[in-house]
């Protein structure tokens, strides 16, 4: 399938394999389509069908409510092809940057699902071939018999990996993560699309970094430090991790966040409990890291307090905590927008 | 046209926003700031978001959505926006807010605006308005490139190539958009791409001629023109990647 795009900058042609949803196939092609979450959530990849006809692969995305069907408006993410069709993107489209990790669906193998607590879930996804990607970036994962994919941020990092780890966290009537949770088994074959997202570390920055974690937002993260510290980047400047659960039982990788610090001492980590105050003992265990009671945001606000000179910003998690986490850097911090990275795909 | 009444002062929060609509229709955002008011568009210029759901702290505007920045003095953008907002200029009388009648095209213009008033009144005055229907052709590849036209309203597409094998390349849909900037470059003698209307559309046009002989009585206005057009065409050079 002929796909054209009429951007307001240009046009593009690519082609689409059947069944293969537009904002996919361009994106592996080396088109920079406006996305965000990639499924059916943010409405940000909206276009325009100008000729041709597409199928609707989830009609009850959420997204759906920034487009108007009547005027012929659709998701990218969600159209698929039906011949040769011409859409209208009324945004500024360029060509991936070289040099950026490529963008491509392929086949993974589900490994060693684990329970960290008792609704987050470790697991990795293993690929007969490296796939590349950038700390914090995310990869959209389809299990076998569920409709959609859903997006998940890679826990680690590694040059050429062919192994992702990732965590889940079990939400009711959540496709992947019901499926993950119940009858999902080592081995069991997977879809998987990406590398996608732009709340990326790569070396070379000369901030302090401060990074705003809710619950499995911790995800990429995790990533972005181990990166970060692999890097040296904590040997001249400073860090902070905030990490937000609702009590110390909910908490996890905190031996992985333990040896972190210990290769990187100017790396402060602080585990944020919203609901029970701090419990000595069990904090105890863990004299590498700090436990303070609070949000994950007024944790953060205290510890960051007159620092905010030369700071980035790395900001994930659920809507509410990410909203808080942004206001206090923005409105308080008066950190610019440049200077803050997250992506929207909760 | 007379002012428009806004709002009321009370209506706007101390250092807050209040999306409002103005006598004859137009929405606008009101950010009170320090005792004064500010207005603009309503929504952010990157997506439909209501930018009276922004952050803001009674000096910066924050859209929500993507984090695009304003100074809410003067609507320039900060950080990581691409785009100023448009500003409506207002005025209080006792403990009513007023707007003044509607800028032009060129007076918000990607190239022309916040030029002195004097200069941006002498290139109006060369200004002819012109309204097309949808399918108009304005110009086609190797006509003469002497005018310059800034979109006032509606949409017009471009396309490289002739005939069968033309190719879309982009197209414009926002007020003081503006396209023909081969007439106020040096060599440039005629149309690389075509410009077509794709709805019911109306335009500033203006000889280039007659805009470079205003901006070369006014140097300043001139070279802040000339590093918006560089800037213009470096944006489209940067599209031209593979795919």
């Amino acid at each position: 399938m002929r796909i054209r795009i009429n951007a307001r900058n240009r046009g593009f042609q690519y082609e689409a394999a059947p069944g293969e949803t537009v904002l996919y196939a361009g994106l592996a092609t080396g088109i920079e389509l406006p996305y965000e979450c990639a499924t059916g959530t943010c409405g940000t990849c909206k276009a325009k069908l100008i000729e041709g006809s597409v199928r609707d692969a989830w009609p009850e995305a959420p997204g759906r409510k920034f487009v108007k069907s009547a005027q012929g408006e659709c998701l990218l993410c969600q159209c698929v092809a039906e011949g040769d069709v011409t859409l209208e993107v009324a945004k500024f489209v360029q060509s991936t940057e070289p040099g950026a990790c490529p963008v491509a669906a392929g086949a993974g193998v589900l490994r060693r699902p684990k329970l960290l607590t008792h609704d987050v879930m470790a697991f990795d996804v293993e690929f007969e071939q490296a796939r590349d990607f950038e700390a914090g970036q995310f990869m959209v994962l389809a299990a076998p018999g569920v409709p959609g994919y859903r997006a998940y941020s890679m826990v680690n990092y590694e040059r050429a990996p062919r192994r992702l780890a990732f965590v889940a966290k079990k939400k009711p009537g959540g496709g992947f993560s019901e499926w993950l949770f119940g009858e999902a088994s080592d081995g069991a074959a997977l879809r998987v699309f990406g590398p996608l997202g732009k709340a990326t570390f790569r070396p070379g920055i000369t901030n302090n970094l401060a990074c705003i974690a809710g619950g499995s937002g911790i995800a990429g993260m995790m990533s972005i430090l181990e990166r970060a510290v692999g890097e040296g980047h904590f040997e001249s400047h400073d860090g902070w991790l905030f990490f937000g659960v609702r009590r110390l039982a909910d908490a996890f990788f905190l031996e992985e966040l333990t040896a972190l610090r210990e290769r990187a001492p100017r790396l402060a980590i602080t585990v944020a409990l919203s609901d029970e105050p701090v419990p000595a003992e069990e904090a105890g265990r863990w004299p590498q890291l700090a436990f303070e009671q609070g949000f994950v945001h007024e944790v953060a606000r205290r510890a960051l307090q007159g620092r905010y000179q030369n700071i980035r910003a790395y900001v994930a998690g659920p809507p509410p905590a990410v909203d808080a986490a942004l206001r206090l850097l923005l409105l308080e911090g008066k950190l610019t927008a440049d200077h803050i990275r997250y992506d929207k795909f909760s | 046209m007379a002012k428009r009444f806004v709002c009321r002062v009370a209506d706007v929060p101390q250092n807050g926003l209040k999306e409002v609509e103005a006598e004859g229709g137009l929405k606008m955002l009101v950010a009170s700031a320090a005792g004064e008011f500010f207005g603009y568009q309503a929504q952010c210029p990157h997506q439909d978001v209501s930018l009276c759901e922004g952050l803001y702290d009674g000096a910066v505007l924050t859209c929500h959505m993507h984090l695009w920045q304003w100074d809410i003095r003067t609507g320039a953008p900060m950080g990581i926006a691409e785009a100023p907002l448009q500003s409506f200029p207002l005025t209080v009388e006792g403990d009513a807010i007023y707007t003044g009648p509607q800028p032009s095209a060129i007076d918000v213009g990607e190239l022309f605006r916040g030029l002195p008033a004097a200069t941006l009144a002498q290139l109006s005055s060369h200004a002819a308005s012109e309204s097309h229907p949808a399918g108009a052709v304005l110009y086609k590849p190797g006509d003469p490139s002497d005018d310059i036209y800034v979109l006032d309203a509606g949409r017009v597409e471009f396309s490289i190539g002739r005939g069968e094998g033309a190719a879309p390349d982009g197209f414009m849909l926002k007020k003081g958009e503006t396209f023909g900037w081969a007439a106020l470059l040096e060599g440039h003698p005629q149309r690389i791409a075509g410009a077509r209307c794709l709805e019911n559309s109306t335009l500033l046009r203006i000889s280039g001629k007659a805009a470079l002989g205003v901006l070369e009585n006014d140097p300043a206005a001139g070279f802040t023109v000339m590093r918006r057009l560089s800037g213009l065409i470096a944006r489209y050079l940067a599209s031209r990647g593979s795919g």
